[in-house]
């Protein structure tokens, strides 16, 4: 840092006087400063690294090394500065330079008096004070040079080597030395310009393929895309796809028909005109909504059937939990599987052995009912019913809120969390209750209990991978639970001496830490 | 910690109804550490998924969308 902080304030002085440049660098630049505006760009450029990242820093010194290349003369006797960065003993001519400026009136006056060139001079003195001013300049820089030629300086061939050869034959040169350079930096865009094209062609056969794929319903995505990309070829392929649909399967539009007659799912009752407006007008309304909406009906229909009522059911009722609270609660405790499985019971007590066809009165009621409770105790606890017909409350919303934000600012979020996303969590929380509670409940009848001890609980953990040969519950318990809890978990002695015997069956080590921990 | 971190004898009747059995006496602390460990797991990943879908805090989305995942994960 120390180094490139160096050239940078250099670059200013190096403009204004050479003999400052001692150091390699500093030699580098100054030449790129008085020589070529493109060299103070690259100057210019260089101010900026030290705030670039390492890599920034060498791809500037890459490029203002290529730019040197290309535009220092590269003749073997007229050796550039530039070059000087390059050769290790260009210390030894950036020294004779600077000795060189001490010999400048001799250099002048050596040159001057030549008797040769004083004829060429002298057909050059209308063009001096034009071209003189250059020379003066580039004798600046070659002055360690000049007196190594004697006789032969002709400032015309000077020009000549300089502003004739300067760009043509040293970038060729050069660019058989740093082929690879260069020749990259050429052709990294020409690689680009000739992808894109090819990836554009490529993108339009895989399009075409999903085309033709959408006539089996499988891309819905790319289909409404298609459609707003292209309408013409949209259209004459969608009226090949519903051609094709009509013929392969007619029974999806009579499904289609008749869960519009039905419309027992409330999402779908919304949509659905909008299908029915499309089938006519489809291909000259490129909407991207109605086709996935309407395709994935298609395409899923055994499944689909049965599962998206318990999915909208769910979401409707979660979001009017939102709303309404209390009442649709109830309902999203109770999945719709377990009002049947309930339904079921009750039509068994009463001997009515036909599920499907169950009076709506009893379903009624019996939702009645349900509201009824839940609206009563939905004051302090939302009460819902498990799968063996047991009330429950759900945890009190603040407790999860509290931890879903501790965890929330652990992880790095923000502590904020809105109050759909709480809801949400809170069922999720339901959720994992029900899958640990019937887990449980396997883990102790296996164990031929009734009674859901600890060991069921870290057997459970340990298939959750949470307790392993590396970490003890007791660890677990310690990072997470408070001190009072964990004082509930140590104060039983029998409790704990269960935890130990339960690791040390399954590892020995971790008794031996729990002890040491305890 | 002021209050109590949890209702002991709400998570006791929530595991009770589900699984039908009685729960010893302090499993139900182990059972509310497997809880925090699911919430942790849920409000990361809901709010890596947050971050992946641009927005600025946990919402329903995120959580909803991580749900069935972190529930997976959770099974026993």
């Amino acid at each position: 840092m120390a180094r490139e902080s160096r050239p940078l304030d250099a670059t200013p002085r190096a403009a204004s006087a050479d003999p400052i440049s001692n150091f390699r660098r500093s030699l580098i630049q100054t030449p790129g400063s008085q020589r070529r505006p493109l060299g103070l760009s690259a100057s210019g450029r260089k101010i900026a690294p030290p705030t670039a990242t390492p890599h920034a820093r060498a791809a500037f010194r890459t490029i203002d090394s290529r730019r040197a290349a290309i535009f220092t003369p590269h003749r073997a006797r007229r050796k550039s500065v530039r070059e000087a960065r390059d050769s290790p003993r260009d210390l030894l001519l950036g020294l004779g330079r600077v000795l060189a400026k001490k010999t400048e009136p001799i250099v002048t006056s050596s040159s001057s008096p030549g008797d040769t060139p004083n004829t060429s001079r002298s057909d050059d003195d209308s063009h001096e004070t034009t071209l003189g001013p250059l020379h003066m300049s580039y004798d600046d820089d070659d002055e360690a040079d000049l007196p190594k030629r004697p006789r032969l300086s002709l400032p015309i061939d000077r020009e000549d080597d300089s502003g004739s050869d300067d760009l043509v034959p040293h970038r060729s040169i050069l660019l058989d030395n740093e082929d690879n350079f260069t020749m990259q930096s050429v052709e990294m865009p020409r690689r680009a310009y000739s992808e894109g094209p090819g990836g554009r062609l490529s993108m339009n056969s895989t399009r075409m393929s999903d085309f033709f794929n959408t006539n089996d319903m499988l891309h819905s995505e790319d289909f409404g895309r298609e459609s707003g990309m292209f309408p013409p070829i949209n259209a004459i392929e969608e009226e090949g796809t519903f051609t094709m649909a009509d013929i392969m399967s007619p029974e999806r539009l009579e499904s289609d028909a008749g869960r519009r007659e039905t419309g027992h799912e409330s999402d779908f009752g919304i949509h659905v005109p909008v299908d029915i407006d499309d089938q006519t007008s489809f291909v000259i309304n490129p909407e991207v909504q109605s086709s996935p909406v309407r395709q994935p009906a298609d395409l899923d229909e055994p499944v689909y059937e049965d599962f998206a009522p318990m999915e909208d059911a769910r979401s409707d009722s979660y979001d009017g939990g939102v709303d309404d609270g209390p009442d649709d609660f109830g309902d999203v405790g109770n999945l719709p599987d377990m009002e049947d499985e309930d339904l079921d019971n009750a039509a068994n007590e009463t001997t009515r052995m036909d599920t499907g066809n169950i009076t709506e009165t009893e379903v009624l009621t019996h939702a009645q009912r349900a509201e009824l409770r839940a609206a009563a105790a939905a004051r302090k606890k939302r009460i819902n019913i498990s799968k063996h017909g047991i009330q429950y409350p759900s945890l009190p919303p603040a407790v999860v809120k509290r931890l879903a934000q501790n965890f929330a600012k652990t992880s790095g979020a923000k502590g904020k969390i809105t109050p759909d996303a709480m809801n949400a969590i809170m069922q999720a929380s339901d959720w994992f209750f029900e899958q640990l509670g019937e887990d449980l409940e396997a883990y102790s009848k296996h164990a031929g209990r009734n009674t859901i001890n600890e060991s069921d609980v870290i057997t459970l953990m340990r298939r959750q991978r949470h307790i392993n040969s590396q970490t003890t519950p007791f660890a677990l318990a310690s990072r997470y639970l408070p001190r009072e809890l964990l004082q509930d978990l140590r104060m039983p002695p029998p409790v704990l001496s269960k935890i130990r015997r339960k690791t040390g069956e399954e590892a020995a080590p971790e008794a031996e830490e729990d002890e040491s921990v305890t | 910690m002021g209050q109590k971190l949890y209702p002991r004898a709400t998570v006791k009747k929530i595991v009770k109804a589900h699984s039908n059995c009685s729960i010893s006496k302090n499993a139900d602390v182990m059972i509310f550490l497997d809880y925090m460990l699911f919430m942790q797991n849920l409000v990361k990943e809901a709010s890596i998924e947050a971050k992946k879908g641009g927005e600025r805090g946990i919402t329903a989305r995120s959580v909803k969308k991580v749900t069935a995942d972190s529930l997976a994960k959770f099974k026993g």
